[in-house]
């Protein structure tokens, strides 16, 4: 009997000892629902599994932070189903660590259909879709186990975005916006709602900021009355809205560009790349054969053979102007900063004039840009192919210029040759009369 | 009468003076003149403002836009005018195109040579017709061709956004760009040979002084 009761505690013993760590996690994580306890038994410590490209993954869960994650309601089987129904998937392969991302981001729409929906016609998701590599999917700006609430994606630091848009945050960060949202939403002593990341660019339906139609109107959803402002000094403020992008002038520093943008008429809206269209680039690969950037008159003939080659199209050159890249786009100074010459654009050689690029919308509305010499803008033969973009004193005509400076010199040359031919016949008359 | 018969014809001696410019036209023709001018400097200073500072490229637009609707306006008090008035013959086209182009011939001899012979006038001036057939083809095509589709361009480029349906199909805004430039070098050419045709009166100072009293000048 003392040996059976000496086996007995013995084996209690060895339980306790086995569920200890339980019990201890189970005390301090009161909040971890019971089954997910057995899964983080495991899953807390340092597990690694091989994938199939041999790279090892982590299979370790911050106990913490799951903790604080808004799905510790559904706990662990919330997501991972294939656990629930008893069948542990720790035998079966996985190729890698991206397929098994890719592979949950099915799961969140589960739930969040309509976040997912609106996620599906994003950049993010396009970029996914085209197997980008870096694209990221819902755990990599949500993370795959942390998971918080939506008031801290309001952030200062600019955190998921700052992940991957580092230098685009630090811009962000030193602009009037970004230095609104560290001083208390206060700019020049008002209180404003400064944007974040999401602000401008959506949460889920990331678009392309690149598509001519987005920006401008994102921009005065806000600065209502920057359309009547501008009014009020800028003549023909709309078309200067629509034709130039606000960063260009509210940018100051930054580097700028003319970009023509292939555009139907008829349809109105960008000629989007796709597998129909393909043969746009082999023309302008055709076209541009040495590779120097579009020339007028190939520029002309691009704009001729892709009206040749798509039915039912009318495809012309939408020019705007733009800063050339996306992280002086973000350094947006206060209105008092802001570009307000008209000179700095509407004189020969002015530097946006200079750098001058032909691009090709992606089905997503990012743009494919490919270089075009500026001369396309003063020659010509872009009357007809570049006809929807004309900065006066900027893009002039050169054959124009030569045509005023004859038109001068023959307004001159009539009354100088005029009264020579007088002199010369009175001399004549005379003479003849002696 | 053949131009060799003309030109052997003796100098008139004695003129009566015609009433050839009525106020409401001397008025219109100086306050155009004014107007035109000032477009001509403005545009320049907006072509070419990176050659020319008379003013800031704003300062520019803003007067080019205001003496554009100033002159489209009296444009309309000019063609009112002429319309409800007998006047208008000065602008009718010459039917009997034959004899306008000799005439327009003997005109242009008259200048070439016959100016420095002292030779008469071909064209009688009277109040109902008084361009000769080379004025009469240059005002018809300033005052019904250009002016207009300079007028028109201009106001295409003064709101862009207003008049976009129509600069879509004349083919973008360049292409009414280019059309106004065009009709501003013809401008440009024109108020150089005005100028000059100008003094080609009686005395150089013969048609200026027209233009303010409205009655014509002695010819000698």
């Amino acid at each position: 009997m003392k040996t059976g009761t000496t086996f007995g505690t013995l084996l209690l013993a060895i339980a306790l000892l086995g569920m200890a760590p339980a019990v201890s996690m189970a005390d301090h994580h009161e909040e971890v629902s019971n089954p997910d306890i057995k899964c983080l038994k495991c899953h807390s410590k340092n597990l690694r599994k091989k994938l199939e490209d041999g790279e090892k993954m982590s299979l370790r869960i911050e106990v913490e932070a799951f903790e604080t994650s808004v799905h510790r309601v559904i706990g662990c089987t919330g997501c991972h189903r294939d656990v629930a129904k008893g069948k542990h998937p720790s035998k079966q392969p996985i190729a890698s660590q991206r397929a098994y991302s890719l592979k949950h981001n099915q799961t969140c729409s589960q739930c969040h259909e309509a976040a997912y929906d609106t996620y599906k016609g994003s950049v993010h998701a396009s970029m996914v879709e085209d197997g980008d590599a870096g694209a990221p999917v819902c755990s990599d700006c949500h993370s795959a186990h942390a998971i918080q609430p939506r008031t801290v994606y309001e952030p200062v630091n600019g955190e998921p975005c700052s992940t991957c848009h580092t230098e685009i945050n630090d811009a962000f960060a030193q602009s009037v916006h970004g230095l609104a949202r560290t001083e208390g939403n206060l700019i020049r002593g008002e209180h404003v709602t400064a944007p974040s990341c999401a602000g401008c660019h959506n949460a889920h339906d990331i678009s392309a900021v690149t598509d001519t139609e987005y920006l401008v109107p994102k921009c005065i959803s806000c600065h209502e009355v920057a359309q009547l402002a501008h009014e009020q000094w800028l003549p023909n403020a709309a078309m200067h809205l629509k034709s130039v992008g606000c960063a260009a002038c509210h940018s100051p520093q930054a580097e700028l560009r003319v970009d023509l943008q292939l555009y139907d008429q008829l349809k109105q809206a960008p000629v989007r790349q796709n597998e129909s269209n393909s043969t746009v680039q082999e023309t302008l690969a055709a076209i541009d054969t040495n590779g120097d950037g579009l020339d007028p008159v190939e520029l002309w003939k691009l704009v001729r053979q892709i009206n040749d080659q798509e039915q039912a199209s009318d495809v012309t050159l939408l020019g705007r102007l733009e800063v050339t890249n996306s992280i002086d786009a973000h350094r947006l100074a206060a209105s008092t900063e802001a570009v307000r010459s008209c000179e700095s654009c509407h004189s020969k050689n002015a530097e946006p004039f200079q750098n001058v690029t032909v691009s090709l919308s992606r089905k997503d509305g990012r743009k494919e840009s490919f270089k075009a010499d500026p001369k396309v803008l003063n020659s010509a033969m872009s009357v007809e192919s570049v006809g929807s973009f004309y900065a006066p004193g900027g893009t002039r005509i050169k054959l124009l210029d030569g045509l005023l400076v004859l038109a001068l010199l023959g307004g001159l040359a009539v009354p100088v040759v005029h009264i020579g031919l007088g002199k010369i016949l009175r001399k004549k008359l005379e003479s003849d009369k002696k | 009468m053949t131009t060799s018969e003309s030109t052997q014809k003796p100098i008139e001696q004695s003129h009566k003076r015609v009433y050839l410019h009525a106020m409401p036209v001397r008025i219109w023709h100086w306050a155009n003149a004014l107007g035109f001018l000032v477009l001509i400097l403005t545009g320049f200073q907006i072509r070419y403002v990176d050659l020319f500072s008379l003013m800031s490229f704003e300062t520019a637009v803003h007067l080019h836009d205001w003496v554009g609707f100033a002159v489209i306006a009296n444009w309309f008090l000019w063609f009112f005018y002429y319309i409800t008035s007998d006047k208008i013959t000065n602008y009718h086209a010459d039917l009997d195109a034959p004899n306008f182009f000799k005439r327009y011939f003997d005109q242009a001899q008259y200048y070439s040579h016959g100016i420095f012979k002292g030779e008469k006038r071909p064209h009688d001036v009277n109040p109902n017709d008084k361009f000769n057939p080379m004025q009469k083809l240059t005002y018809q095509f300033v005052m019904f061709i250009t002016a207009p589709i300079t007028f028109l361009t201009g106001l295409m480029m003064w709101d862009v956004q207003r008049f976009q349906g129509l600069i879509d199909v004349v083919g973008g805004i360049r292409v009414v760009n280019t059309v106004h430039v065009i009709m501003f070098i013809l401008f440009v050419f024109f108020i150089f040979l005005h100028a000059y045709m100008g003094v080609l009166g009686p005395k150089p100072s013969s048609h200026y002084k027209e233009m303010f009293t409205g009655w014509e000048e002695p010819h000698e």
